[in-house]
């Protein structure tokens, strides 16, 4: 039964590396730049969120303000830096993100500290006992607020006349803006729905986890989510994350355990660290040397 | 930027100063001198090949991670100055590794790849205790050049400075042969670089093999000098610490390289002095950040060429405006217009 | 030194671009290709200097098979060619350019060491005597590509061509972009060129009066075959090509 039970964190923690990674992928269809800032977003998120359920908000409020300050942020983030830099090189719009990334990081040190912060409650507590398992209400409500957000951005995309004209810019902007669509405005959009997407994906994080500035790091877990779900591929970015929280779930469950019990035989090597969090990028290489469109990416603008 | 006879008399002279500063300064000054040193032969193996032949990667701090093993463990196990040669040559080796993927993947992809090398050594270094010993780090004993140890940071601001100057005249020369000439041409257009005839994967190799040269021997030099070998010290932070200084220096600069690690060095310890006046030391490191965070995007949003370009063009203001030709601040980055911006549409 | 092309074909997707396409080039001989719009002259020039792989044909120079060879290749057998588009180099000057021209000849390589340590000065001048004096570039030797004019760039991406000592020099549209006095001039520095290193050369161009005065020959292309072939004279007699060209009947 162990299986089941990483096999349900998995895909808890999958449900949330997607939200993450959807947000990247938009903003890489719409802007042609892979945002390094996306996981500051989810921390900031998490934060701005338990600022007001400190004040006493009540948790849905809470949770949409900072949602929406997020969807703010990520406007700002776009019409004051990304839209002077569009003649730039890509390295150095990826730079830009970087330097948001170390901003945000530390303006959230220096106003809430170093320390993790117990995240206040924000799902009713108890659990519900599946098949011998206890899972958290958290866990479920993490998992089914986020999958919800998945699943209604994908139809969101694909059958809403605001999704359509989002595809238009992304895919041809020269030929969207021919029709009147108003693209940079589009592109705003685009970045304010990431970053409210990364907001709730922190929040959701720090409810399972712990509020800290570690929240962060999930920004580096969604590359190895967008390559193997392919850069450009939405719907890629939602398997590609279960996909990931799974392997990563039972990497640390069952394979390490049994891998450190292999290698203490054999050798000096007493543990294999933080193996699954090496994997996924283990899996992205393999994925570019194999297929680097990813699996549901256009073949085409990878190889040279 | 090219390198004249002038500028390599300039470059001696203020190696022969600064190196002179070193040998009769306080321990502190010393410390600051190899420092900078240490972490400007970094930014030009890095800028070598981001700036100079435009190969993104992120993999920089792995690698000077690796010539700091490799140094560490050589001059552990008595190898003298030939360590250094030593890290040098692993770096270079495990460069050209990772730099393979570059060969079949375009330009976005391959830095994605050269991400996932980063982690992936960040990692090893951290599980191979037999070799490295693990998070604790690896002890470095003292390095010793001709069977004598070097035991004082003077001695030590000598040593960097000196090994930078060879690596900036080195570098220098190179991108004065037709194999670095062959660089900037694969960073502008490697369909124009086939075109003329040159190999691109070849030059994109050598490019890896120089740059992983360096970078291994900036490790090395960093694991003498902190007589420790620490995984830590080359996570993906030593990346975007080096790759801020090129950017803030000049991305395809030799003395912007300097400049910018010099700045990138410095800065922190300038916002400790000032930051001495706040009540606490995280709020000290945070604001430290902050400001990095603040100037990078800063720089890259308003000069893009970095510092060196920022004089230039200072300096053009100043002698009148029938003094700046064609050579604007805003340039290399910014030049090649549709070609960036259709090819992120592409991508 | 002639080259010999036969039937050459190429398609992208379902457009046929370049369809049984002929020509044959005679030592020392100047030969216009031309054509309007969307005739397939660039394609085949990038069919037989080692861009695109065609579908069917077959391309000897000197007798030998050149299709498959890569530009480096071409190089080293002496087939050189210029761009429509000059990119800027960055920093490079014009005299770096030309030297990474020169190094494509198989007999200009030297080593790397050699040049790491020996000096450059001499070889400079000898370049700037025999390539950049021609093409008026003596002035602008130490200076980087981007600050000339787009007129000087193309004179320095011929002389970066010339430096590899080509035998056949391939000219992808050499004066668009230039103004009429410019134009003609290209037109006179390419017949000396000719004239000097005995080269044999295909000028793809649109302007016609740089075309009659510099070509020897000249082969007309549309919808991807060739249609006419003559002098410069002939071709502006012809009825199909003003037909062609100008939508007479």
């Amino acid at each position: 039964m162990i299986a089941l039970q990483l096999a349900i964190a998995g895909v808890a923690a999958g449900s949330v590396y997607a939200l993450i990674a959807l947000g990247i992928v938009l903003i890489y269809k719409c802007s042609g730049v892979v945002n390094f800032a996306q996981g500051a977003y989810a921390m900031l998120g998490a934060y701005i969120t338990y600022f007001f359920l400190h004040l006493g908000f009540p948790s849905i409020v809470s949770v949409l303000a900072g949602m929406a300050l997020m969807a703010l942020a990520g406007m700002i983030t776009e019409r004051l830096i990304l839209r002077r830099m569009l003649k730039a090189q890509i390295v150095s719009v990826m730079m830009v993100t970087l330097g948001l990334l170390i901003f945000l990081k530390a303006a959230c040190l220096a106003i809430w500290g170093p320390d993790q912060i117990a995240f206040p409650q924000i799902f009713p507590s108890g659990a519900i006992d599946f098949a011998g398992i206890f899972i958290t209400y958290n866990y479920v409500a993490a998992f089914a607020l986020a999958s919800a957000l998945n699943i209604g951005f994908l139809l969101f995309y694909r059958f809403t006349s605001l999704g359509l004209m989002q595809r238009c810019a992304a895919d041809n902007s020269r030929a969207a803006l021919a029709i009147g669509i108003h693209v940079s405005n589009q592109v705003s959009i685009a970045w304010a729905v990431s970053a409210a997407l990364a907001g709730l994906g922190g929040t959701l994080l720090a409810s399972l986890g712990g509020l800290s500035l570690g929240i962060s790091d999930i920004g580096l877990i969604a590359f190895p989510v967008i390559v193997v779900g392919g850069l450009d591929s939405l719907a890629g970015a939602l398997i590609a994350g279960f996909l990931l929280g799974i392997l990563e779930a039972f990497t640390e469950g069952i394979l390490t355990p049994n891998l450190e019990e292999f290698l203490r035989s054999v050798s000096n090597v007493q543990s294999v660290g933080a193996l699954q969090q090496v994997i996924p990028y283990a899996l992205l290489v393999l994925m570019l040397l194999l297929r680097p469109q990813g699996i549901f990416g256009r073949r085409g603008a990878e190889r040279v | 930027m090219q390198m004249t006879m002038r500028s390599f008399f300039i470059g001696l002279a203020l190696a022969i100063a600064f190196a002179l500063i070193g040998y009769e300064a306080n321990r502190f000054v010393a410390y600051l001198i190899y420092a900078v040193a240490i972490s400007a032969i970094g930014a030009l193996s890095l800028n070598l090949l981001i700036g100079f032949c435009g190969q993104i990667t992120f993999a920089q701090g792995a690698l000077v991670g690796v010539g700091a093993y490799a140094g560490g463990i050589l001059g552990n196990a008595g190898w003298g100055g030939l360590s250094l040669l030593g890290a040098g040559i692993f770096g270079a080796l495990l460069s050209m590794l990772v730099g393979l993927p570059a060969l079949r993947l375009r330009g976005l992809y391959f830095a994605i790849s050269t991400l996932a090398a980063q982690f992936i050594l960040s990692y090893l270094f951290k599980i191979l205790v037999p070799w490295t010993n693990g998070v604790s780090g690896l002890v470095v004993k003292q390095l010793s050049l001709f069977g004598r140890p070097v035991a004082s940071d003077q001695e030590y601001a000598v040593i960097c400075v000196a090994l930078l100057f060879l690596s900036w005249a080195f570098i220098g020369r190179v991108m004065q042969t037709n194999v670095g000439r062959a660089f900037l041409v694969v960073r502008e257009s490697e369909l124009v670089a086939r075109g003329m005839g040159i190999d691109v994967s070849q030059t994109k190799l050598k490019a890896f093999l120089l740059s992983g040269f360096f970078a291994g021997l900036c490790g090395g030099l960093f694991a003498f000098t902190s007589r420790l070998a620490n995984p830590e010290a080359f996570e993906i932070g030593l990346s975007v610490d080096q790759t801020a200084m090129i950017i803030v220096g000049g991305l395809g600069s030799l003395a912007g390289s300097l400049v910018g690690a010099a700045f990138v060095t410095l800065l922190p310890e300038a916002i400790q002095r000032l930051g001495e006046l706040l009540p606490s030391a995280d709020l000290i490191s945070a604001f430290r950040e902050m400001a990095f965070g603040i100037l990078i995007v800063l720089f890259l949003l308003l000069e893009p060429r970095g510092l060196v370009a920022l004089a230039r063009r200072l300096g053009a203001r100043r002698e009148g405006p029938s003094s700046s030709v064609a050579r604007s601040g805003t340039g290399v980055l910014q030049s090649g217009v549709a070609v960036s911006a259709q090819n992120r549409r592409k991508l | 030194m002639t080259l010999v092309v036969t039937d050459l074909s190429i398609h992208f997707g379902g457009v046929i671009a370049v369809a049984d396409m002929n020509l044959e080039v005679k030592p020392r001989e100047i030969v216009g290709l031309i054509g309007p719009n969307g005739a397939g002259k660039t394609t085949f020039i990038n069919c037989i200097a080692g861009v695109n792989k065609p579908d069917t044909g077959t391309a000897t120079w000197n007798g030998r098979e050149i299709l498959g060879l890569s530009p480096a290749e071409l190089l080293r057998i002496g087939v050189a060619r210029t761009f429509q588009s000059v990119v800027s180099l960055h920093d490079l000057t014009v005299l770096d350019v030309v030297k990474l021209g020169a190094a494509a000849h198989a007999h200009n390589a030297q080593g790397f060491f050699a040049q790491l340590f020996r000096s450059d000065r001499g070889r400079d001048d000898e370049l700037c005597e025999t390539l950049l004096k021609p093409l008026n570039l003596v002035d602008v030797a130490y200076s980087p590509i981007q600050t000339l004019s787009y007129g000087q760039r193309k004179s320095v991406d011929l002389a970066r061509a010339l430096a590899s000592e080509p035998e056949l020099l391939y000219l992808d549209e050499p004066v668009a972009g230039l103004t009429y006095q410019e134009g003609m001039n290209m037109g006179a520095v390419i017949r000396s060129v000719r004239d000097r290193f005995g080269c044999s050369v295909i000028m793809v161009e649109h302007k016609m009066d740089v075309v009659n005065s510099t070509c020897d020959r000249i082969t007309v292309m549309a919808h991807g075959a060739r249609i006419f072939e003559g002098t410069p004279a002939e071709t502006q007699q012809d009825p199909e090509v003003r037909r062609v060209y100008l939508g007479e009947a």
